[in-house]
């Protein structure tokens, strides 16, 4: 029992932590809560599907360009719509929420409501401590260490990353030492929703793709954000294990409630939160003091 | 210079909206009468409510028409998208909307019950047959058309059977395929887990198989797993459930959970065989959605490859060749307009009250088995009329596995044997 | 007499003078006079669920745009109420006239119950925090299907009033009287405070008041005026159902009054009543009704990212340089100092005189 929820909480924090992560480097550096994140990594997903199902690609081929999409959607999204309206947060709130309703409804259109799946990058399953695991998952986390691993030297050895670290912490200051802050506000985002395609591309195979598959996700980064801390890569990490933790423990303990699970989650995050409100690893903001 | 393109933009935008409502054509010749389809149309259950409409409008049209007193009136459908996936308040105001302003005379369609409610009441305010086809719920006609018979009167189902109908069914599955597991796997006791979405509709099927079950089938309900009806990762519970012992899963889905479940159901090899209600393997596009990993997937079901009688095949070769799918419940909607017309035919007019009379005495031979509305204008379950089927996925195709040969004297054509995956087998004989 | 002379000097000189002033008027005269021309209870039903609607974002506004305490699970204080209310009217026969109130007091209570906690929370955190509460409430429904009936909701409640027109008035006339009495809130005492708040917490704090007291009362006026709006939904619809507290349900508030202009309260009755009639013009092109709507947000926050009304005004009404009232566009001198505005408000880097 107790080797189940370790396995199967640890994978799916992997999934949270790697859509977390981006949607807390754009938050730190651009200071936007971006509700399209998730729809970024539906984005990703569907490209997927597009280039390896309908398309007959080969699937390590469509993967980069898959990626490549998102990429250049997100610039498009930041520079069209998201920068010029930077001043007014409530109303990027709305926009980015319109973004995601643009990108469902599009697919909608382009696909219809129905349900579809997309071939395992590596099909097959394999014990773990007595637990089946699919290869899939055990790839998906894989890739989130390398992912992240790579984000983490970015951040903290390149010039960019200092930079994206600097505007995070004092965007004023940050301006002042002469860094083109909307443009590592718009790298931020490249990067973030990039990572968000990532966590896409990766969870096609697992999950069933359908328009409206960007909304559940959503609710859950947002609480594993604000449970590590807004702005924390470290946080967002930690959120992303103790969330899924939660989640697992809830289905195996008390199965007739296994749709409660996110409902729970949010409660432990409240619960959390009422102790420290700026979250377990929380930044202050200036103007925040 | 920016405010001009803001504003030019906006004008396209508004523009377009009314030239799209202003370029509607005016019809001419003969006298038509409106059919609303209700539906979610940008989801399969309402494009399958729309396609089996359409394929009846065509073959009355095509026929000349429906026969009004000493007039031919031609069928006009209007398309009613009531986004009630997505918002059950949408849908009655929709209704509202193809009532008074598109001026609908009868009303088909519906698919969830929490949409079905609202829409069906504005339909009763305004007098209008509303026919359901694909929700079903015992509730939407229980307590209604039973209790306050002059303003629910104007409320009949076609498909699918009632819930309670479904759930005898999927007790009869149940203790057929136990008895094969039995032989199979040797005398013993089987254990059963329930995978059911949480959901109100499933709630009184749930508590009926915790009782029935072991007390009628002997078998243990070993737990009941409720997933969320959009969870996207199962892999916990069947994870539990296999920790648990079971030999058979029976699933209650009508989400896309199901096809979450069957997908990693077969991709962890669980060794369960899963049956019950699982709306989404019903369709053509499941065998895709799952990656084939929903292989021996085995669901209740109303149109598939079999004989019920001389009007089963054709129908569901038509609407196959036609629209690449199989019909959904919610493709119903064809037999309901066919019903409706043949009332219409009767009653001589288009008067409600006279067509509900007509509509009360309806005994015909559809795609699903022979008709007949009982005193809740609900479909009459039974060998003898509706019987419902199970199919169940056999390598890439949908088969038909019962009414097994013999059931209640019943003996249609095309029924396939019921079968068990390999790895169950193999799992249960290697301990 | 002196009384129809009153009118008459307040309606040219505060009314006529405004072009936003008297559109406001002539809409208001409109909707009330609505049902003389048509009474087809389809434009009546959207009519009636618009000013409902309205309520519901107005008071977001109140909470958000005014005391700055971002609330991103506003549907919770609605859903509240309607649920309240229709259990109340079903299990126990209440009427309406009860059952409605009813449902904004527990909408009050579930509000202070949400504020307390929150109350240490800032910015982002509170509205991320805020997000939850619906979604839990979501699962306690769920949890409890035999009471709440699950994801069927309540349903088969009495009839807001016995005919469309009715209710078209009680609606309409709870929109008219709730939205002004916000609007005269933030106009007061109260308003300045929750502005303040807003602005600069601490400097209030520093001013000797309890801005604790004023954060909660914040909360309970909007989950009062949001629970009024959601028990006569429950009515007027005769359901209440899951999808009332649905995460979506709350944002659709916030575009409401982002379109229209946050922290105005009519701003987001104009989101509505522009938005709302919007998506109901938009079945006419089933296939793409939420991507135009959509759209629509989309490109006209792009281009006006203070909301409409806002945007409206400055260029219906540019403020007088000197004395900071608002003139006609048609003016050329300010109609309170005579100061020429047309051509200052043009190029406003001219210093006003003195």
């Amino acid at each position: 029992m107790l080797a189940n929820i370790l396995v199967t909480g640890l994978m799916n924090a992997g999934v949270y932590a790697l859509l977390a992560v981006g949607f807390s480097l754009i938050f730190g550096a651009a200071r936007i809560i971006n509700l399209s994140h998730t729809a970024f990594y539906m984005a990703a997903a569907f490209a997927m599907f597009y280039l390896t199902v309908t398309r007959g690609l080969n699937v390590y081929l469509a993967i980069p360009i898959a990626l490549a999409i998102v990429a250049v959607l997100g610039t498009i999204v930041y520079k069209l719509i998201i920068d010029p309206l930077r001043e007014h947060e409530a109303t990027v709130l709305i926009v980015t929420l319109a973004t995601a309703i643009l990108f469902q409804e599009g697919l909608l259109l382009g696909f219809g409501g129905h349900y579809r799946g997309v071939p395992s990058l590596w099909a097959g399953y394999t014990t773990l401590l007595g637990v089946r695991v699919t290869y899939q998952y055990l790839l998906t986390l894989a890739v989130v260490i390398v992912a992240s691993t790579c984000l983490w030297a970015l951040l903290q050895h390149s010039r960019l990353g200092i930079a994206i670290r600097a505007t995070a912490q004092d965007r004023e200051v940050a301006n002042l030492m002469g860094m083109d802050v909307s443009r590592v506000a718009t790298v931020a985002m490249v990067i973030g929703v990039v990572l968000a395609g990532v966590a896409g591309v990766m969870v096609a195979p697992i999950y069933v793709l359908e328009p409206h598959m960007w909304q559940p996700p959503m609710v859950t980064i947002l609480a594993v954000v604000v449970l590590g801390g807004l702005g924390s890569i470290k946080g967002s990490f930690i959120g992303a294990v103790i969330l899924a933790l939660a989640e697992v423990l809830v289905v195996f303990l008390v199965p007739q409630g296994a749709f409660l699970k996110a409902a729970l989650a949010l409660t432990l995050m409240l619960a959390i939160l009422l102790i420290r409100p700026e979250g377990l690893f929380g930044v202050l903001f200036e103007g925040e003091r | 210079m920016r405010r001009v393109t803001c504003l030019l933009l906006v004008a396209v935008l508004v523009g377009s909206l009314f030239g799209a409502s202003g370029c509607r054509k005016q019809a001419v010749g003969p006298p038509t009468i409106k059919i609303g389809i209700a539906g979610p149309m940008a989801f399969i259950q309402g494009e399958h409510h729309w396609a089996g409409a359409t394929m009846a409008m065509e073959e009355i049209n095509a026929a000349g028409g429906v026969q009004v007193g000493g007039e031919k009136w031609l069928i006009e459908l209007v398309k009613i998208d009531t986004n009630e996936i997505l918002s059950p308040e949408d849908a009655a105001t929709a209704v509202e909307r193809a009532i008074t302003v598109d001026k609908v005379d009868f009303l088909i369609g519906g698919f969830r019950t929490e949409g079905v409610f609202p829409m069906t009441e504005v339909a009763m305010d305004h007098q209008k047959i509303f026919m359901i086809a694909g929700a079903a719920t015992n509730e939407l006609l229980v307590g209604r058309v039973d209790t306050n018979y002059d303003r629910y009167k104007y409320l009949f189902r076609v498909t699918p059977i009632r819930s309670t109908d479904l759930a005898k069914i999927c007790f009869e599955m149940l203790g057929y395929t136990g008895a094969i597991l039995r032989q199979v796997l040797g005398a013993q006791r089987l254990r059963v887990a329930i995978l059911a979405e949480q959901l109100q509709w499933n709630e009184a099927l749930i508590a009926g198989a915790q009782q029935m079950l072991p007390a009628l089938l002997g078998m243990d309900v070993v737990g009941v797993w409720r997933p969320s009806a959009t969870a996207t990762d199962v892999t916990a519970e069947l994870t539990a459930i296999k920790a648990a012992g079971a030999h058979i899963i029976f699933q209650i889905n009508s989400g896309p959970v199901g096809i979450t479940c069957a997908r990693q159901w077969g991709e962890l090899e669980i060794p369960a065989v899963m049956q019950g209600i699982n709306v989404e393997a019903q369709k053509l596009g499941f065998w895709q959605a799952t990656r084939g990993y929903g292989n021996y997937e085995t669901t209740l079901n109303t149109y598939g490859r079999v004989s019920i009688n001389e009007t089963t095949m054709p129908f569901y070769n038509a609407f196959v060749e036609r629209f690449g799918e199989a019909p959904a419940y919610t493709a119903g909607a064809h037999q309901a307009i066919e019903i409706l017309v043949a009332a219409i035919e009767r009653a001589g007019t288009l008067d409600s009250d006279a067509v509900v009379a007509e509509l009360e005495k309806t005994d015909v031979i559809g795609p699903t088995g022979r008709l007949v509305f009982d005193a809740l204008h609900d479909v009459t379950w039974g060998p003898a009329h509706v019987t419902g089927i199970v199919t169940q996925w056999q390598d890439g195709e949908m088969v038909v596995v019962w009414p097994f040969p013999g059931w209640q004297g019943l003996n249609y054509e095309g029924i396939k044997p019921y079968a068990i995956p390999p790895r169950v087998i193999q799992y249960w004989m290697s301990r | 007499m002196a009384a129809v002379k009153w009118v008459w000097r307040y309606l040219t000189g505060e009314i006529l003078v405004l072009p936003t002033r008297l559109a406001a008027v002539l809409i208001c005269l409109g909707l009330l006079l609505l049902p003389l021309l048509t009474q087809d209870p389809y434009l009546l039903r959207v009519a009636a669920l618009a000013s409902l609607l309205a309520v519901f974002a107005a008071s977001w506004d109140l909470l958000s745009g005014f005391a700055g305490q971002v609330n991103l699970g506003h549907a919770l204080f609605f859903g509240v109420a309607a649920y309240t209310s229709a259990l109340l009217n079903l299990k126990l026969g209440l009427t309406p006239w009860l059952t409605i109130p009813a449902g904004a007091l527990t909408a009050v209570l579930t509000a202070l119950l949400v504020g307390v906690p929150c109350l240490r929370l800032k910015g982002p955190y509170l509205a991320l925090a805020t997000l939850a509460f619906p979604i839990m409430l979501t699962g306690l429904i769920f949890a409890f299907p035999s009471f709440f009936g699950g994801e069927l909701g309540v349903s088969g409640l009495t009839r807001l009033g016995r005919t469309r027109v009715r209710e078209y008035y009680l609606t309409l006339g709870a929109m008219l009287v709730l939205t002004t009495a916000m609007w005269k809130i933030t106009e007061s005492r109260l308003g300045i405070i929750f502005h303040a708040i807003r602005e600069d917490e601490v400097a209030v704090r520093a001013s000797g008041i309890n801005t604790t007291r004023y954060k909660l009362l914040a909360f309970s006026l909007s989950g009062f005026f949001a629970g009024l709006a959601g028990g006569m939904y429950a009515h007027f619809l005769r359901i209440a159902g899951p999808s009332l507290l649905a995460m979506f349900f709350s944002f659709q508030a916030i575009i409401w009054t982002i379109f229209g202009g946050a922290a105005t309260i009519y701003g987001p009755v104009v989101g509505v009543f522009v938005l709302y009639p919007a998506l109901e013009i938009l079945r006419v092109v089933k296939e793409i009704r939420m991507l135009g709507f959509a759209l629509l947000v989309l490109v006209l926050l792009r281009f006006m990212p203070e909301g409409l009304v806002p945007w409206l005004e400055h260029r219906l009404e540019p403020e007088c340089p000197r004395c900071r009232a608002r003139n006609a566009f048609t003016r050329r001198a300010c109609r309170v100092c005579g100061t020429a505005v047309r051509r200052l408000a043009r190029r406003q880097e001219v210093a006003p005189p003195l």
